[in-house]
């Protein structure tokens, strides 16, 4: 399995068509958070937006490889194997740009709530924040594992059904990532740093059976 | 571990209401057999060897045993951001080697089939027949124990095409099953140990063709045994045709691709074999003006 991931990262890393979602990303953080800004919205706002460019990750990963070099890798190790693979690498970049991200803007924020009157400590706020962002990075490699290949095979219907499905997840109530990005909003408000555990033990159980449903389908589809 | 690969009734569709490509299917790939499967374009040559590779679950009917398997595609892209080697470094730790052992095994099988020149070249810009060569050279790297070919030939030259079916030849003498498509009559003639046919959905096994003389290039062996000592089991397997011109004397008609694993059974045997003579069998001029 340490191989493989080799080999998807090494993919990913190599066909450089990560920089796209990466730059948007930043391009998106420029514009929604600066400095000396409460520090929980934010967070909030980088964690969201981490959601759609997880889901992004997730179809460069798996469109990456050509066919034909796909059915080489399956022959070693099994098609679910294979695609477990690219996927993981996916929520890998995904979580990985999280966590800098979340760094960054933990540092550059004001520790202070939404009206600036309470002081919110800097250390419980980011771990809040990684907590929130791990939980979009989870669910976006969900909603981008259920709607790429093996499922959605066509462009044209996968990449509005990502969209979508990415947007739906970020502001409907009852999804984790909405729960916990809105934990961090309304702390804000208060002044209380919530803890979002809960949602993202949610999104984990989610996505490990979004990846489980996606990979026992690798064989049964067409390439 | 079963290593016996085997499909019971096996049926693919695609789609849960695709037409059927393939039904009541059954075969067995013991360890070391040969196959050849044969059929025209479109009957589903390649969705049997999809199954046996176990990329694709069958829609009916269950596959058991799990060999370790490499596949070659019939088509091998180049669009990956890899030079040569690299890639095949890589596919030979996912093929279960170490890392040093996978960067030796892809030297060692760039130079075998020709490519070393290309091994640092991005296969984006190798040709379609330097691709193929990695695409082969992938497969044979961990000595799998099945091989499964798709027209695995096509777009080799000359040399590389003779240098696989020396690779088949000795993988099948080591134990590994190799089952292959090709639309070349000649290639690896008179070695398979079974001949299947796809035809209608269905998997006919070919009878009857030791009939028909092989039409491959073939090598002639001539060989001085020990006194009153039979031919070594593997090397009567292998041949085509054996006689014995005067006593003592064995002459051995082998496919041209088989001649090295004959002529090692013949020297390891116990107490070994003088080997005589090998000479080449040159083929019919009209045949081989009927090679496509």
């Amino acid at each position: 399995m340490t191989a493989l991931l080799c080999y998807q990262a090494a993919l990913l890393l190599r066909s450089q068509r990560w920089l796209p979602p990466f730059i948007l990303y930043a391009v998106f953080l420029a514009v929604g958070v600066q400095g000396g800004q409460p520090i929980l919205d934010s967070l909030g706002y980088a964690a969201a937006a981490l959601l759609p460019v997880a889901a992004w990750l997730v179809r460069i990963c798996v469109t990456n490889e050509p066919p034909a070099a796909r059915s080489c890798v399956s022959a070693a190790v099994g098609p679910g194997r294979a695609h477990l693979a690219a996927l993981l690498v996916a929520l890998g970049a995904a979580a990985m740009l999280g966590t800098v991200t979340i760094v960054v803007v933990t540092l550059v924020s004001d520790p202070a709530s939404a009206d600036h009157q309470t002081r919110v400590p800097r250390l419980p706020a980011g771990a809040a924040g990684l907590l929130a962002a791990l939980a979009c990075a989870l669910l976006g490699t969900a909603v981008g594992a259920l709607t790429t290949w093996p499922l959605l095979r066509s462009t044209g219907r996968a990449v509005p059904a990502m969209l979508l499905a990415a947007l739906l997840s970020v502001v409907v109530t009852g999804s984790p990532a909405q729960a916990a990005v809105s934990g961090l909003v309304t702390g804000s408000r208060s002044g209380t740093v919530p803890l979002p555990v809960l949602p993202l033990a949610a999104a984990a159980l989610l996505t490990a059976a979004a990846i489980a449903a996606a990979c026992a389908l690798t064989s049964r589809r067409s390439p | 571990m079963q290593r016996d690969l085997r499909l019971h009734n096996v049926g693919r569709r695609y789609g849960l209401r695709g037409p059927w490509v393939l039904r009541g299917v059954h075969l067995t790939v013991p360890p070391g057999t040969l196959i050849r499967v044969e059929g025209a374009n479109g009957t589903g040559k390649s969705t049997l060897l999809r199954l046996l590779a176990r990329l694709d679950a069958p829609s009916e009917g269950r596959i058991t045993g799990r060999p370790r398997t490499a596949y070659v595609p019939e088509r091998f892209p180049t669009a990956l951001p890899f030079t040569a080697l690299g890639y095949l470094t890589h596919l030979g730790t996912v093929h279960g080697l170490s890392r040093p052992a996978a960067t030796r095994a892809a030297h060692e099988h760039l130079d075998r089939f020709g490519a070393t020149a290309h091994a640092r070249t991005p296969m984006a810009q190798l040709s379609k027949g330097s691709s193929q060569k990695v695409a082969v050279a992938q497969a044979l790297l961990a000595d799998p124990e099945l091989l499964v070919l798709d027209e695995a030939w096509t777009g080799l030259d000359a040399a590389a095409r003779a240098e696989l079916e020396r690779a088949v030849a000795e993988r099948t003498a080591a134990g590994t099953a190799v089952v292959f498509v090709d639309h070349d009559p000649r290639r690896l003639a008179g070695a398979p140990d079974a001949t299947y046919t796809v035809h209608a959905g269905g998997l006919d096994r070919r009878t009857g063709q030791e009939s028909a003389p092989p039409t491959g290039p073939h090598t002639t062996v001539v060989v001085q045994g020990p006194r009153g000592a039979g031919l070594p089991a593997e090397a009567t397997r292998i041949a085509t045709r054996t006689d014995e011109p005067t006593p003592g004397i064995h002459r051995l008609t082998v496919p041209a691709s088989h001649s090295d694993i004959v002529l090692r059974a013949l020297l390891t045997a116990r107490p070994p074999w003088h080997v005589v003579s090998v000479s080449q069998e040159t083929p019919d001029p009209s045949e081989a003006e009927s090679r496509r």
